[in-house]
C-alpha cells in the first residue's frame, strides 16, 4: 500500500510539475523575452525539480520552490553566457536602435509595447514585477523565491512600476495629429 | 490633516493596496481614503492599468519553435510507450534477422563438417571411399588429393587395401584435364602408387562445357560418370562412404 501511494504521489507530482510549465514560461519569457530561451529555463527548471523532488517537503509551497529554480536556472543561465558588473543593473535591450520598422509596428500594439517596456526594465525590477504581475505572488513570496528582504521587493516593484510608466509613454505610438489623413476626393 | 494622509500613502502602499498585500483593516482605511481623494484614486487606477497591461502582454507568449516536437514525446505517456515498443519490436526483428542470417551460414558449416565426418559412419564400408570435389579452388583441389593420399598410404602401411574414387564436377573438373590441371603430374605418380585410386568425371558438367564449346580433355584412366550424383548415388547404395572437399 505504501509503495502505491508513492507511485500515486509521484504521478500527481509530474502532473502537478507538466501543469506548471505555461505558468513557468510565461514568467520565464517576460524576464527573457526569447522565446527558445525560454522554453530551455523551464526545461531545466522541470528536469531539477524533479532530481530534487525529495527537498520540497510541503507541496503547497510547490509553486514558489519551481519559481526559486527557475531563477536559479536564470542566474545559472547569465554565469555561464555572459560577462557583466550586476546583474540588477543591467538594461539589456537598451543599446539596441529601436528605430526599425519592425519596432514602429509594434509600437502601436498595446501588447509588443508593453512587452518592450518591461523588457527595458533593468532585471531585478522585471523579475520582482512579473512574479507579483503574472503570478499574484505576495511580497513575501517573491522576497523568497529571488532570496530578497521583502523592503528591497517592495521598493523594485515601486520602480519598476513608475519606469513601466515612463517607458509605455516614452513609447507610445506618435499622435494622430502628425499622420495626414487621406481625403476623399469624389 | 488630508494632505499628511496622502503623504504617508507612499507608492510602496499604494503598489501594496493594488497587489493586495495590506491587511484587511488597513486596506479599510485605504479605500476609505481613495473615496475621499481624487488624486489618490488616479494613482491607483494608473497603477492598477499598469498591472492589467503586464497581464494581458503576458497572456499568451509565443510558443518557443519546437514545441510541437516535444509535446510529441513529452505529452502523453502512452505515446512514449508506443514509441519504446516501436523501438523494441524494430531491435527485436533485426536481432531475429541478424541470427537467421549468421544461422544460415553455420548451418551450411555444419552440414559440411558432417558431410566431412561422414567417412566413419557405421553403415559405410570403411575400404570404399569417395572424395566429391565440384569447386575449383586450388585449396580443395589439393585437399582432395591430400586426403587421398593420406587414406591410401595409411591403408598401404596397415596392409588393408582400399579403394577411394575421386568424383570432379563443376568447377572441380579442372582437377582432372589434361592440360590445366596444375597436379597432372602428382595425379601420375599418385596411379602409379597406388592403383586402386579411380578418377571419375562428372559427365553432365562435361558436356556442359562442351555445349559452350570448351575443348575438354582427361588426364589418362578418368572414367566418365552419367553425372556425379548419379555416380556417387549409386556408390552410396552399393555401401560407399563419401566424402566433400
Amino acid at each position: 500500500m505504501k509503495i502505491i501511494s508513492l507511485i500515486c504521489r509521484s504521478h500527481e507530482f509530474r502532473k502537478q510539475l507538466e501543469q506548471s510549465r505555461s505558468k513557468l514560461y510565461r514568467v520565464a519569457y517576460s524576464w527573457c523575452h526569447d522565446a527558445a530561451l525560454s522554453d530551455d529555463l523551464v526545461q531545466e527548471t522541470l528536469s531539477k525539480a524533479l532530481k530534487s523532488a525529495g527537498q520540497l517537503r510541503d507541496h503547497e509551497q510547490l509553486n514558489s520552490w519551481l519559481f526559486r529554480i527557475l531563477n536559479n536556472c536564470w542566474h545559472d543561465h547569465f554565469r555561464g553566457h555572459m560577462e557583466m558588473e550586476d546583474i540588477d543593473e543591467i538594461e539589456d535591450h537598451r543599446c539596441v536602435n529601436p528605430y526599425t520598422p519592425e519596432d514602429a509596428h509594434a509600437r502601436n500594439q498595446i501588447v509588443n509595447r508593453v512587452r518592450s517596456a518591461v523588457s527595458l526594465l533593468p532585471l531585478g525590477q522585471r523579475q520582482v514585477l512579473t512574479l507579483v504581475d503574472l503570478e499574484e505572488f505576495s511580497y513575501a513570496e517573491v522576497a523568497d523565491i529571488l532570496g530578497l528582504p521583502a523592503g528591497t521587493v517592495m521598493s523594485r516593484l515601486c520602480r519598476a512600476r513608475r519606469t513601466l510608466k515612463d517607458l509605455l509613454q516614452e513609447l507610445a505610438p506618435p499622435q494622430s495629429a502628425q499622420v495626414t489623413p487621406l481625403r476623399r476626393v469624389k | 490633516m488630508k494632505q499628511e494622509q496622502e503623504q504617508a500613502l507612499s507608492d510602496e502602499f499604494l503598489n501594496a493596496f493594488v497587489d493586495d498585500q495590506l491587511d484587511p483593516a488597513e486596506k479599510s482605511r485605504t479605500i476609505e481614503l481613495i473615496e475621499q481623494d481624487e488624486s489618490l484614486k488616479a494613482r491607483v487606477c494608473e497603477l492598477r492599468g499598469l498591472k492589467e497591461k503586464v497581464q494581458l502582454a503576458y497572456l499568451q507568449p509565443p510558443l518557443p519553435v519546437h514545441a510541437t516536437e516535444k509535446s510529441w514525446l513529452g505529452g502523453a505517456p502512452y505515446r512514449q510507450a508506443l514509441a519504446a515498443s516501436l523501438l523494441l519490436a524494430l531491435g527485436s526483428l533485426s536481432g531475429w534477422f541478424a541470427h537467421n542470417w549468421t544461422g544460415y551460414t553455420s548451418d551450411r558449416e555444419i552440414m559440411r563438417l558432417l558431410q566431412a565426418v561422414q567417412r566413419n559412419d557405421l553403415g559405410a564400408d570403411p575400404r570404399k571411399l569417395m572424395i566429391h570435389v565440384g569447386n575449383a579452388n586450388p585449396v580443395r583441389l589439393s585437399t582432395a588429393l591430400d586426403e587421398a593420399e593420406n587414406l591410401l598410404a595409411g591403408s598401404k602401411r596397415a596392409n588393408r587395401p582400399i579403394r577411394v574414387e575421386i568424383i570432379a564436377n563443376g568447377g572441380g573438373l579442372e582437377l582432372l584435364r589434361a592440360g590445366s590441371s596444375p597436379y597432372a603430374q602428382r595425379i601420375a605418380a599418385m596411379r602409379e602408387k597406388y592403383p586402386n585410386l579411380e578418377l571419375t568425371a562428372c559427365g553432365q558438367t562435361l558436356r556442359n562445357l562442351r555445349a559452350r564449346g570448351v575443348d575438354v580433355r582427361l588426364l589418362p584412366n578418368t572414367e566418365i560418370a552419367p553425372s556425379a550424383v548419379d555416380e556417387i548415388t549409386r556408390r552410396l547404395k552399393q555401401g560407399w562412404g563419401y566424402i566433400k572437399v
